[in-house]
């Protein structure tokens, strides 16, 4: 009888102790989480920028943040299967611009998970020409267009490399209805297959980065390889934020100089378009909102200590935490913005 | 000495331990360079740019060459791009010269290293001025040319063909991905596992189902009698290794490297193209063509020449135009990104430091891998005299493990192990091919894209006869291989 008294206590003892320690993991986030990101590259800015915040966030909290580049698909997948705060995600705007654009395998995260923080911004997405084009600026590339020009634009389709071209599109139809339709996409893959339609003179206008295709700009005129910015995408109140020096031969004044306002691309009559590469947390929607608030509070006390700014701008990044609830708000605006420039295009 | 200021202990440590890891990881079946680059990624930030290339790139060079290993030993390529040292790398290990075919592929490794090395040293800029005239249509040609080895591995060339194709259809299930210039629309998916096929079938679950349980279920079928649970695969004397082996193979060993470096410096063509084409060459000009897939030496040199010389050519749009040439470079690329260094068309001439010291560091790599390797491939070898009803449910673990990892962790991956392996097994007791189906399979994603791509941009599919003179020299190639695998198959129909 004692056996079975004090195995029944031990058994009872065991079961709240667990139920306990459980009840305090699912409040905070567990000592080993593994952080999906939304690309399959190391080498991109959604790693190196998700690397930065997750050693910053591991160091804080004491705990191993792992990131896996598993890719977009892969990545909503992991995070819907579980809610326990194990599996974190960070991706940017194509999360949302892959649902606008209709790509298989995108929802709408603000209503399939929860928004976190944003952490960073990436200024580069940018358009260029080769040095040799006939099309120096935006200008000339939408009157080429009101000419009835051919003026074909590669990108990657449904999403990021996109919305700058739904946006020239829109800006084209603004100047003169119709002309849009003379803005040709030229549907290519990654960066090197965007650079190499310019290269075989497939495409007269490739998206690309300020990273990745600085040094391309700093080749002689009569290099094939050899091009020119045309269009900087980002809000010139992001691009002020940039190191002075810029990258590579091009100051911050230079990139400024390809930006809205010296360079215009309307969005309407009043406003020029702008697009800020934003980062940001994805979570299970059912995570329990004590570890969101653990991350919001982990990061505002890392970003307040200010060691991880300069380690973003070391890497070209402009520091942008803002917490959940003013991140879901911001990342909502913009999101209606493009999804406006994008039915504008498509039922006009 | 400046020049050489780079070079500390640390930095020759973490080449020797990145090497020495690489081994392991391409060894290992499921496992591969990429994933051993990969995994040590995150740990190159606090060591530095210098110090953190020589460990990748030690990790790289000894990722490519470990997968000789049971490619060689136990019929498993441990990479996708030692395929082709199965083909007479696992004949030699069958007929006791398991040590003497190892020995091959280290030596020919260490040489298409080498030889990679040196041609990126002295002509990466200029070669990646090169690269760039491969379009759409070149990149689809040379590509098509590796195809045409799936008759020539065949014994029956229809049945050949035939698996070839059947692997290329399997291998286009699921997205047509965006990032590779598609639609972004899955097709081909069965009903039903949409969420699980949307990405296709991976191609590392499916290459060691093929090879690894493929083989431990036809070992399992044949019963290990009492007596007999020993393999009767000996590492005996026959297998002495001696240099002159390589006389008169100069000129494959030469080629072999030239074109495993060619492939690497064209961005998206693949790795495992450099090793079949190198493989497809070899046999194509050999006078011994008829020992090809039956333990001839030469096959081994072409492989592994071919898959080493890889490693240098991959570095040569990485470093000169930003653009990584195959998947673990891409991966490296990772190294400077964290560091905050873009790499582009000017990064040798603005970091010569860099630049000196990643040469260097692939030097010391081919060396490590080389001394590591040779010296001790002996003791290596013995895991061939390990009693089967041992050897291999460790290999099937291992196995499980790789497809489990490859992918960080999804199931449905062990689940195509099996499905392939059971394939694999239906394939052995009818008259499919292994080898064609699964280069089919490893080929068909990269062929489709550059296809279609090809017609879209040019809008004519005379462009494949008419872009360049390149494309005429590589129709030239492609009619003589084609042509010298039917003449292959009439001969050995008549004997």
């Amino acid at each position: 009888m004692t056996i079975t008294r004090r195995l029944a206590l031990a058994v009872l003892g065991a079961t709240a102790l667990t139920a306990t320690s459980l009840t305090a993991m699912a409040q905070e986030l567990p000592r080993n989480v593994r952080l999906v990101i939304g690309s399959t590259s190391t080498g991109g800015d959604t790693y190196q920028n998700s690397a930065i915040v997750a050693d910053a966030l591991a160091d804080k909290l004491g705990i191993n943040i792992k990131v896996d580049a598993v890719g977009a698909t892969a990545a909503f997948k992991a995070l819907e299967r579980d809610k326990r705060g194990t599996t974190l995600m960070i991706f940017h705007d194509q999360s949302y611009l892959g649902e606008l654009y209709g790509r298989e395998g995108y929802k709408d995260p603000f209503s399939t998970y929860k928004i976190g923080p944003t952490v960073a911004i990436n200024p580069g997405n940018a358009y260029l020409v080769a040095k040799n084009a006939k099309y120096g600026t935006m200008g000339e590339i939408l009157s080429a267009a009101e000419a009835g020009e051919k003026v074909r634009v590669a990108i990657q389709p449904g999403g990021v490399s996109e919305i700058g071209f739904s946006a020239m599109k829109n800006a084209a139809r603004l100047r003169s209805p119709g002309s849009e339709a003379n803005l040709v996409a030229v549907n290519t893959g990654s960066q090197s297959d965007k650079n190499q339609a310019m290269w075989d003179d497939l495409a007269d206008v490739i998206n690309g980065s300020i990273q990745a295709n600085e040094q391309f700009t700093q080749l002689a005129d009569d290099d094939q390889k050899a091009m020119k910015f045309v269009w900087i995408t980002a809000r010139p109140k992001t691009l002020e934020q940039a190191p002075e020096q810029g990258m590579g031969d091009t100051t911050r004044d230079k990139l400024l100089k390809y930006a809205s306002p010296e360079t215009n691309v309307p969005l309407n009559d009043a406003e020029n378009f702008t697009f800020d590469k934003e980062f940001f947390f994805l979570y299970n929607a059912e995570m329990d909102d004590a570890i969101v608030s653990q991350i919001d509070t982990a990061l505002a006390e890392i970003f307040e200590n200010g060691e991880i700014q300069k380690r973003q701008k070391a890497s070209f990044f402009i520091p942008n935490f803002l917490p959940s609830d003013k991140a879901r708000a911001h990342l909502e605006a913009k999101r209606n913005t493009y999804k406006d420039v994008i039915s504008e295009i498509t039922t006009n | 000495m400046e020049l050489f200021a780079f070079v500390t202990p640390l930095f020759l440590s973490l080449i020797v331990a990145g090497t020495f890891v690489g081994i392991v990881f391409g060894a290992i079946p499921g496992m591969t360079a990429t994933m051993a680059v990969a995994v040590c990624l995150p740990l190159t930030y606090p060591l530095g740019l210098e110090n953190g290339l020589a460990l990748l790139l030690g990790l790289y060079v000894g990722g490519i060459s470990g997968g000789l290993v049971p490619a060689i030993l136990l019929n498993i390529p441990g990479t996708p791009s030692s395929i082709t040292t199965t083909f007479d790398g696992y004949p030699m290990t069958r007929r006791g010269e398991g040590e003497r075919a190892l020995k091959i592929g280290i030596v020919s490794s260490l040489v298409g290293g080498l030889i990679s090395l040196a041609i990126l040293f002295l002509f990466a800029p200029v070669l990646a001025d090169f690269a760039i005239r491969f379009s759409y249509v070149e990149k689809f040609l040379i590509i098509f040319f590796a195809m045409t080895v799936m008759a020539a591995l065949s014994k029956d060339t229809l049945v050949g063909i035939f698996s070839g194709v059947l692997g290329i259809f399997i291998s286009l299930i699921g997205v047509y991905d965006l990032s590779d210039g598609g639609n972004g629309k899955t097709r081909l998916i069965p009903p039903g596992l949409d969420y699980w096929l949307d990405s296709g079938f991976s191609l590392l679950p499916v290459l060691i189902g093929l090879f690894g349980l493929t083989a431990v279920l036809c070992e399992a079928e044949l019963g290990v009698p009492r007596g007999l649970s020993r393999s009767e695969v000996k590492v005996g004397h026959s297998s002495r290794f001696s240099f002159s082996v390589f006389k008169g193979q100069m000129l494959n060993l030469i080629r072999s490297s030239g074109i495993g470096t060619f492939v690497g410096i064209l961005p998206g063509v693949g790795g495992s193209a450099a090793s079949i084409l190198a493989y497809t060459n070899a046999k194509t000009f050999s006078k011994n063509r008829d020992n090809f897939g039956k333990g001839e030496p030469a096959g081994i040199m072409a492989s592994e020449a071919g898959n080493n010389g890889l490693t240098g050519g991959a570095l040569v749009p990485l470093l000169s135009l930003g653009i990584p040439g195959d998947s673990t470079t891409a991966l490296l690329i990772g190294a400077f990104t964290l560091q905050g260094i873009q790499v582009g068309p000017l990064f040798i001439g603005n970091n010569p430091d860099t630049w000196n010291a990643m040469i260097f560091a692939m030097m010391i790599a081919n060396a490590a891998m080389f001394i590591m390797m040779f010296f001790a491939i002996r003791y290596v070898a013995l895991i061939v005299t390990v009693p089967k009803h041992i050897l291999y449910p460790i290999i099937l673990m291992m196995c499980v493990i790789g497809a489990y990892t490859i992918n960080y962790g999804i199931m449905f991956d062990v689940w195509t192990l099996a499905i392939f392996g059971l394939f694999g097994w239906v394939a052995y007791h009818t008259r499919l091919e292994i080898a064609p189906f699964i280069i089919g399979f490893i080929l068909g994603p990269s062929a489709e894209v550059y296809f279609v791509k090809s017609l879209e941009s040019f809008g004519d599919p005379t462009i494949f006869f008419t872009k360049s003179w390149i494309a005429m020299v590589l129709w030239v190639l492609i009619s003589g291989s084609i042509l010298i695998s039917l003449y292959l198959a009439r001969q050995a129909r008549r004997d």
